[in-house]
Protein backbone atom coordinates (compact mmCIF):
# COMPACT_ATOMS: atom_id res chain seq x y z
CA UNK A 1 0.00 0.00 0.00
CA UNK A 2 2.14 2.90 -1.42
CA UNK A 3 1.20 6.88 -1.63
CA UNK A 4 2.11 6.52 -5.14
CA UNK A 5 -1.52 4.56 -5.66
CA UNK A 6 -3.12 7.66 -4.81
CA UNK A 7 -1.51 9.24 -7.60
CA UNK A 8 -2.99 6.76 -10.05
CA UNK A 9 -6.24 7.23 -8.58
CA UNK A 10 -5.82 10.86 -8.99
CA UNK A 11 -4.71 10.39 -12.44
CA UNK A 12 -7.82 8.47 -13.25
CA UNK A 13 -10.10 10.43 -12.15
CA UNK A 14 -8.64 13.76 -14.49
CA UNK A 15 -8.88 10.61 -17.53
CA UNK A 16 -12.45 9.84 -16.99
CA UNK A 17 -13.29 13.87 -16.37
CA UNK A 18 -11.43 14.82 -19.82
CA UNK A 19 -13.42 11.88 -21.51
CA UNK A 20 -16.18 13.15 -20.35
CA UNK A 21 -15.90 16.82 -21.41
CA UNK A 22 -14.51 15.55 -24.46
CA UNK A 23 -17.87 13.96 -24.82
CA UNK A 24 -20.27 16.96 -24.09
CA UNK A 25 -18.03 19.24 -26.25
CA UNK A 26 -18.79 16.87 -29.19
CA UNK A 27 -22.26 16.63 -28.32
CA UNK A 28 -22.13 20.40 -28.27
CA UNK A 29 -20.49 21.10 -31.54
CA UNK A 30 -22.84 18.81 -32.83
CA UNK A 31 -25.95 20.08 -31.65
CA UNK A 32 -27.02 20.81 -35.49
CA UNK A 33 -25.72 17.93 -37.48
CA UNK A 34 -28.26 16.25 -39.12
CA UNK A 35 -26.17 14.53 -41.06
CA UNK A 36 -23.54 11.77 -40.17
CA UNK A 37 -21.79 8.77 -41.86
CA UNK A 38 -23.99 6.57 -40.44
CA UNK A 39 -26.91 7.88 -41.91
CA UNK A 40 -29.23 10.06 -39.79
CA UNK A 41 -28.88 12.91 -37.56
CA UNK A 42 -26.23 12.84 -34.52
CA UNK A 43 -26.51 10.92 -31.86
CA UNK A 44 -26.14 12.78 -28.32
CA UNK A 45 -23.34 10.49 -26.09
CA UNK A 46 -23.26 9.90 -22.45
CA UNK A 47 -20.70 8.29 -20.89
CA UNK A 48 -20.78 5.96 -17.88
CA UNK A 49 -18.08 5.94 -14.88
CA UNK A 50 -17.26 2.93 -12.75
CA UNK A 51 -14.99 2.29 -10.49
CA UNK A 52 -12.33 -0.12 -10.77
CA UNK A 53 -8.95 -1.30 -9.23
CA UNK A 54 -5.93 0.78 -10.66
CA UNK A 55 -2.76 -0.74 -12.02
CA UNK A 56 0.40 0.72 -11.67
CA UNK A 57 2.72 0.97 -14.05
CA UNK A 58 5.60 0.23 -11.34
CA UNK A 59 3.76 -2.81 -10.27
CA UNK A 60 2.41 -5.87 -11.96
CA UNK A 61 -0.33 -6.67 -9.32
CA UNK A 62 -3.28 -4.43 -8.87
CA UNK A 63 -3.56 -2.00 -6.10
CA UNK A 64 -5.45 -2.91 -2.95
CA UNK A 65 -9.07 -1.71 -2.58
CA UNK A 66 -7.60 0.84 -0.25
CA UNK A 67 -6.82 2.77 -4.05
CA UNK A 68 -10.61 2.79 -6.16
CA UNK A 69 -9.68 4.25 -9.62
CA UNK A 70 -12.72 5.31 -11.84
CA UNK A 71 -12.91 4.49 -15.59
CA UNK A 72 -15.39 5.36 -18.16
CA UNK A 73 -16.80 1.65 -18.73
CA UNK A 74 -19.82 3.03 -21.81
CA UNK A 75 -20.29 5.31 -23.92
CA UNK A 76 -23.75 5.46 -24.88
CA UNK A 77 -25.99 6.48 -27.37
CA UNK A 78 -28.96 8.31 -26.86
CA UNK A 79 -31.21 6.71 -29.38
CA UNK A 80 -34.75 7.91 -28.64
CA UNK A 81 -36.28 10.12 -31.37
CA UNK A 82 -34.62 12.53 -32.93
CA UNK A 83 -36.51 16.40 -33.32
CA UNK A 84 -38.14 16.84 -36.39
CA UNK A 85 -38.52 20.68 -37.80
CA UNK A 86 -40.05 21.36 -40.71
CA UNK A 87 -37.56 22.88 -43.05
CA UNK A 88 -38.97 21.29 -46.67
CA UNK A 89 -36.10 23.53 -48.71
CA UNK A 90 -33.04 21.92 -46.38
CA UNK A 91 -31.64 19.09 -48.18
CA UNK A 92 -31.96 16.78 -46.05
CA UNK A 93 -35.45 17.21 -46.04
CA UNK A 94 -37.79 13.92 -46.03
CA UNK A 95 -40.66 13.45 -48.02
CA UNK A 96 -43.21 15.21 -45.96
CA UNK A 97 -40.29 18.40 -45.59
CA UNK A 98 -39.29 17.49 -41.85
CA UNK A 99 -35.20 17.45 -41.14
CA UNK A 100 -34.23 14.98 -38.13
CA UNK A 101 -32.23 17.12 -35.87
CA UNK A 102 -30.07 15.52 -32.62
CA UNK A 103 -31.91 15.45 -29.66
CA UNK A 104 -30.13 18.09 -27.59
CA UNK A 105 -30.19 19.19 -23.51
CA UNK A 106 -27.74 22.04 -23.67
CA UNK A 107 -28.85 23.31 -20.86
CA UNK A 108 -27.89 20.07 -18.85
CA UNK A 109 -25.28 19.69 -20.92
CA UNK A 110 -23.56 23.01 -19.83
CA UNK A 111 -24.03 22.10 -16.44
CA UNK A 112 -22.91 18.93 -16.90
CA UNK A 113 -19.42 20.31 -18.03
CA UNK A 114 -19.52 22.47 -15.48
CA UNK A 115 -19.70 19.77 -13.18
CA UNK A 116 -16.78 17.99 -14.77
CA UNK A 117 -14.45 20.94 -14.63
CA UNK A 118 -14.86 21.41 -10.66
CA UNK A 119 -14.08 17.40 -10.33
CA UNK A 120 -10.89 17.41 -12.64
CA UNK A 121 -9.91 20.29 -10.08
CA UNK A 122 -10.77 18.55 -7.10
CA UNK A 123 -8.62 15.93 -8.48
CA UNK A 124 -5.54 17.93 -9.21
CA UNK A 125 -5.77 19.14 -5.58
CA UNK A 126 -6.00 15.45 -4.40
CA UNK A 127 -2.39 14.65 -6.61
CA UNK A 128 -0.73 17.96 -5.28
CA UNK A 129 -1.81 17.28 -1.52
CA UNK A 130 -0.37 13.92 -2.29
CA UNK A 131 3.05 14.41 -3.57
CA UNK A 132 3.34 17.40 -0.89
CA UNK A 133 3.21 14.13 1.61
CA UNK A 134 5.40 11.85 -0.28
CA UNK A 135 8.10 14.81 -0.45
CA UNK A 136 8.00 14.89 3.30
CA UNK A 137 8.19 11.31 3.67
CA UNK A 138 11.35 11.92 1.09
CA UNK A 139 12.58 14.48 3.55
CA UNK A 140 12.56 11.92 6.50
CA UNK A 141 15.70 10.02 4.61
CA UNK A 142 18.03 13.40 4.90
CA UNK B 1 14.91 1.15 21.82
CA UNK B 2 14.50 2.91 18.46
CA UNK B 3 11.77 0.72 17.60
CA UNK B 4 9.44 1.79 20.66
CA UNK B 5 10.79 5.40 19.99
CA UNK B 6 9.34 5.63 16.39
CA UNK B 7 6.54 2.79 16.37
CA UNK B 8 3.17 5.23 17.35
CA UNK B 9 4.33 7.55 15.06
CA UNK B 10 4.82 5.20 12.63
CA UNK B 11 1.31 3.40 13.26
CA UNK B 12 0.13 7.24 12.66
CA UNK B 13 1.63 7.85 9.20
CA UNK B 14 0.16 4.65 7.54
CA UNK B 15 -3.36 5.59 8.54
CA UNK B 16 -2.83 8.83 7.45
CA UNK B 17 -1.68 7.59 4.33
CA UNK B 18 -4.40 5.12 4.08
CA UNK B 19 -6.93 7.82 4.86
CA UNK B 20 -5.14 10.00 2.04
CA UNK B 21 -5.63 6.74 -0.45
CA UNK B 22 -9.00 6.86 0.08
CA UNK B 23 -9.64 10.54 -0.05
CA UNK B 24 -8.68 9.74 -3.83
CA UNK B 25 -10.06 7.76 -4.62
CA UNK B 26 -13.73 9.26 -3.10
CA UNK B 27 -12.68 12.37 -5.40
CA UNK B 28 -11.61 10.55 -8.55
CA UNK B 29 -15.44 8.03 -7.69
CA UNK B 30 -17.38 11.24 -7.04
CA UNK B 31 -19.12 11.21 -10.48
CA UNK B 32 -19.71 7.40 -10.21
CA UNK B 33 -23.35 5.97 -9.63
CA UNK B 34 -24.05 4.00 -6.79
CA UNK B 35 -20.46 4.70 -4.98
CA UNK B 36 -20.25 5.19 -1.81
CA UNK B 37 -17.75 7.13 0.50
CA UNK B 38 -14.99 5.16 1.98
CA UNK B 39 -12.90 6.13 5.21
CA UNK B 40 -11.33 4.27 8.25
CA UNK B 41 -12.04 4.10 11.92
CA UNK B 42 -9.12 6.25 12.68
CA UNK B 43 -9.29 5.73 16.98
CA UNK B 44 -9.87 2.54 16.94
CA UNK B 45 -7.38 1.65 14.40
CA UNK B 46 -4.40 3.75 15.74
CA UNK B 47 -5.36 1.63 19.42
CA UNK B 48 -5.32 -1.47 18.07
CA UNK B 49 -3.59 -1.55 14.49
CA UNK B 50 -0.77 -4.14 14.08
CA UNK B 51 2.33 -2.90 12.32
CA UNK B 52 2.08 -3.86 8.59
CA UNK B 53 -0.79 -4.28 8.31
CA UNK B 54 -3.81 -2.59 6.78
CA UNK B 55 -6.77 -0.56 8.27
CA UNK B 56 -10.18 -1.79 7.39
CA UNK B 57 -12.41 0.59 5.21
CA UNK B 58 -15.47 1.42 6.19
CA UNK B 59 -18.58 3.36 4.59
CA UNK B 60 -18.61 7.20 5.79
CA UNK B 61 -21.55 8.91 7.79
CA UNK B 62 -23.85 10.94 7.65
CA UNK B 63 -23.39 11.97 4.02
CA UNK B 64 -26.61 12.63 1.76
CA UNK B 65 -26.96 10.42 -1.59
CA UNK B 66 -27.80 12.16 -4.78
CA UNK B 67 -30.29 10.21 -7.51
CA UNK B 68 -27.97 7.71 -8.87
CA UNK B 69 -26.48 6.74 -5.56
CA UNK B 70 -23.61 8.40 -5.26
CA UNK B 71 -22.74 10.00 -2.17
CA UNK B 72 -19.58 11.60 -2.29
CA UNK B 73 -18.99 15.33 -0.98
CA UNK B 74 -15.96 16.92 -2.97
CA UNK B 75 -15.88 19.55 0.02
CA UNK B 76 -15.74 17.01 2.53
CA UNK B 77 -12.79 15.23 0.64
CA UNK B 78 -11.11 18.76 0.38
CA UNK B 79 -10.82 19.22 4.12
CA UNK B 80 -10.15 15.86 4.62
CA UNK B 81 -7.20 15.96 2.08
CA UNK B 82 -5.80 19.27 3.66
CA UNK B 83 -6.23 17.82 7.19
CA UNK B 84 -4.59 14.54 6.42
CA UNK B 85 -1.50 16.57 4.79
CA UNK B 86 -0.88 18.85 7.68
CA UNK B 87 -0.96 15.68 10.27
CA UNK B 88 1.40 13.68 7.76
CA UNK B 89 3.55 17.14 7.83
CA UNK B 90 3.32 17.44 11.52
CA UNK B 91 4.27 13.65 11.92
CA UNK B 92 7.35 13.55 9.55
CA UNK B 93 8.72 16.64 11.25
CA UNK B 94 8.34 15.26 14.91
CA UNK B 95 10.13 11.91 13.63
CA UNK B 96 13.04 13.92 11.77
CA UNK B 97 13.16 15.18 15.16
CA UNK B 98 13.70 12.03 17.35
CA UNK B 99 16.11 10.59 14.56
CA UNK B 100 18.26 14.35 15.20
CA UNK B 101 18.17 13.75 18.73
CA UNK B 102 19.54 9.72 18.75
CA UNK B 103 21.85 10.73 16.50
CA UNK B 104 23.35 13.68 17.95
CA UNK B 105 23.26 11.61 21.20
CA UNK B 106 25.73 8.94 19.58
CA UNK B 107 27.62 11.24 17.85
CA UNK B 108 27.65 13.80 20.46
CA UNK B 109 30.08 12.44 22.66
CA UNK B 110 32.65 10.91 19.80
CA UNK B 111 35.37 13.26 20.93
CA UNK B 112 37.63 10.86 22.35
CA UNK C 1 21.97 7.24 1.40
CA UNK C 2 22.86 3.81 1.17
CA UNK C 3 22.19 1.03 3.09
CA UNK C 4 24.97 -1.13 4.26
CA UNK C 5 24.59 -4.44 2.73
CA UNK C 6 27.10 -6.34 4.68
CA UNK C 7 28.80 -6.19 8.42
CA UNK C 8 32.52 -6.63 8.71
CA UNK C 9 34.07 -6.30 11.86
CA UNK C 10 37.05 -8.28 12.46
CA UNK C 11 38.79 -7.01 15.65
CA UNK C 12 35.64 -8.37 17.05
CA UNK C 13 36.54 -12.18 17.66
CA UNK C 14 40.21 -11.07 18.08
CA UNK C 15 38.60 -8.71 21.25
CA UNK C 16 36.67 -11.68 22.54
CA UNK C 17 39.61 -14.04 22.62
CA UNK C 18 42.35 -12.11 24.15
CA UNK C 19 40.19 -10.69 27.00
CA UNK C 20 38.36 -14.60 27.36
CA UNK C 21 41.91 -16.00 29.55
CA UNK C 22 42.18 -12.58 32.00
CA UNK C 23 38.65 -13.27 33.26
CA UNK C 24 36.83 -16.11 31.92
CA UNK C 25 33.38 -15.31 33.03
CA UNK C 26 33.31 -11.72 32.39
CA UNK C 27 34.36 -12.06 29.00
CA UNK C 28 32.20 -14.62 27.93
CA UNK C 29 29.41 -12.32 29.46
CA UNK C 30 31.08 -9.63 27.27
CA UNK C 31 31.16 -11.76 24.02
CA UNK C 32 27.33 -12.44 24.49
CA UNK C 33 26.31 -8.95 24.81
CA UNK C 34 28.40 -8.06 21.72
CA UNK C 35 26.82 -11.04 20.05
CA UNK C 36 23.47 -9.47 21.20
CA UNK C 37 24.26 -6.23 19.66
CA UNK C 38 25.70 -7.62 16.23
CA UNK C 39 22.49 -9.55 16.07
CA UNK C 40 20.64 -6.68 16.51
CA UNK C 41 22.53 -4.34 14.08
CA UNK C 42 21.94 -6.77 11.66
CA UNK C 43 17.99 -7.35 12.26
CA UNK C 44 17.80 -3.51 11.65
CA UNK C 45 19.94 -3.96 8.46
CA UNK C 46 18.32 -6.89 7.02
CA UNK C 47 14.74 -4.86 7.59
CA UNK C 48 15.83 -1.98 5.68
CA UNK C 49 17.19 -4.21 2.76
CA UNK C 50 13.82 -5.89 2.75
CA UNK C 51 11.94 -2.48 2.90
CA UNK C 52 14.15 -0.99 0.37
CA UNK C 53 13.83 -4.43 -2.18
CA UNK C 54 10.04 -4.21 -1.26
CA UNK C 55 9.83 -0.73 -2.19
CA UNK C 56 11.77 -0.86 -5.32
CA UNK C 57 10.00 -4.10 -6.95
CA UNK C 58 6.58 -2.01 -6.33
CA UNK C 59 5.49 -4.23 -3.69
CA UNK C 60 3.65 -1.19 -2.17
CA UNK C 61 5.71 -0.52 0.49
CA UNK C 62 4.95 3.00 1.92
CA UNK C 63 7.80 5.48 1.67
CA UNK C 64 8.04 7.00 4.99
CA UNK C 65 8.55 3.19 6.33
CA UNK C 66 11.42 2.76 3.67
CA UNK C 67 13.27 5.77 5.23
CA UNK C 68 12.21 4.90 9.00
CA UNK C 69 13.75 1.10 8.36
CA UNK C 70 17.10 3.31 6.80
CA UNK C 71 17.39 6.14 9.31
CA UNK C 72 16.75 3.10 12.58
CA UNK C 73 19.69 0.73 10.96
CA UNK C 74 22.03 3.69 10.45
CA UNK C 75 21.55 4.83 13.89
CA UNK C 76 21.85 1.38 15.41
CA UNK C 77 24.86 0.94 13.09
CA UNK C 78 26.77 4.18 14.21
CA UNK C 79 25.77 3.24 17.59
CA UNK C 80 27.65 -0.09 17.54
CA UNK C 81 30.25 1.87 15.93
CA UNK C 82 31.23 4.35 18.36
CA UNK C 83 30.62 1.87 21.13
CA UNK C 84 33.43 -0.73 19.27
CA UNK C 85 35.42 2.79 19.26
CA UNK C 86 35.24 3.00 23.19
CA UNK C 87 35.94 -0.42 23.60
CA UNK C 88 39.32 -0.60 21.66
CA UNK C 89 40.51 3.05 22.89
CA UNK C 90 39.83 1.53 26.94
CA UNK C 91 41.91 -1.90 25.39
CA UNK C 92 44.74 0.41 24.16
CA UNK C 93 44.66 2.60 26.87
CA UNK C 94 44.89 -0.84 29.26
CA UNK C 95 47.52 -2.66 27.24
CA UNK C 96 49.44 0.55 27.28
CA UNK C 97 49.88 0.36 30.94
CA UNK C 98 53.14 0.44 32.76
CA UNK C 99 53.22 -3.00 34.93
Amino acid sequence: MSLFAALQVSASGMQAERTRAETLVENMANAETTRTPQGGPYKRKDVVFSSDLQESPFSAVFQNELATGVAVSDVTEDNSAPEMRYLPNHPDANSEGYVAFPKMNPAEDMADLLNTTRSYQANIAAMTAVKDMITHSIDLLR
Amino acid sequence: MLEAMTANLEKYMDLLSARQKLSASNIANADTPGYKTKDIDFQHEFMSMVNGEQPQTIDAQGLSEKPDGNNVNVDREARMLAENAMRFNVASTLLRGQINSVKEAITGGASS
Amino acid sequence: MAPITSLTIPSMPSLGGITAPAASSTGSAFQSVLGDAISKVENFQNNADNSVNNFLSGEGEELHKVALATQQADLSFQLFMQVRNKVVTAYNQVMQMQV
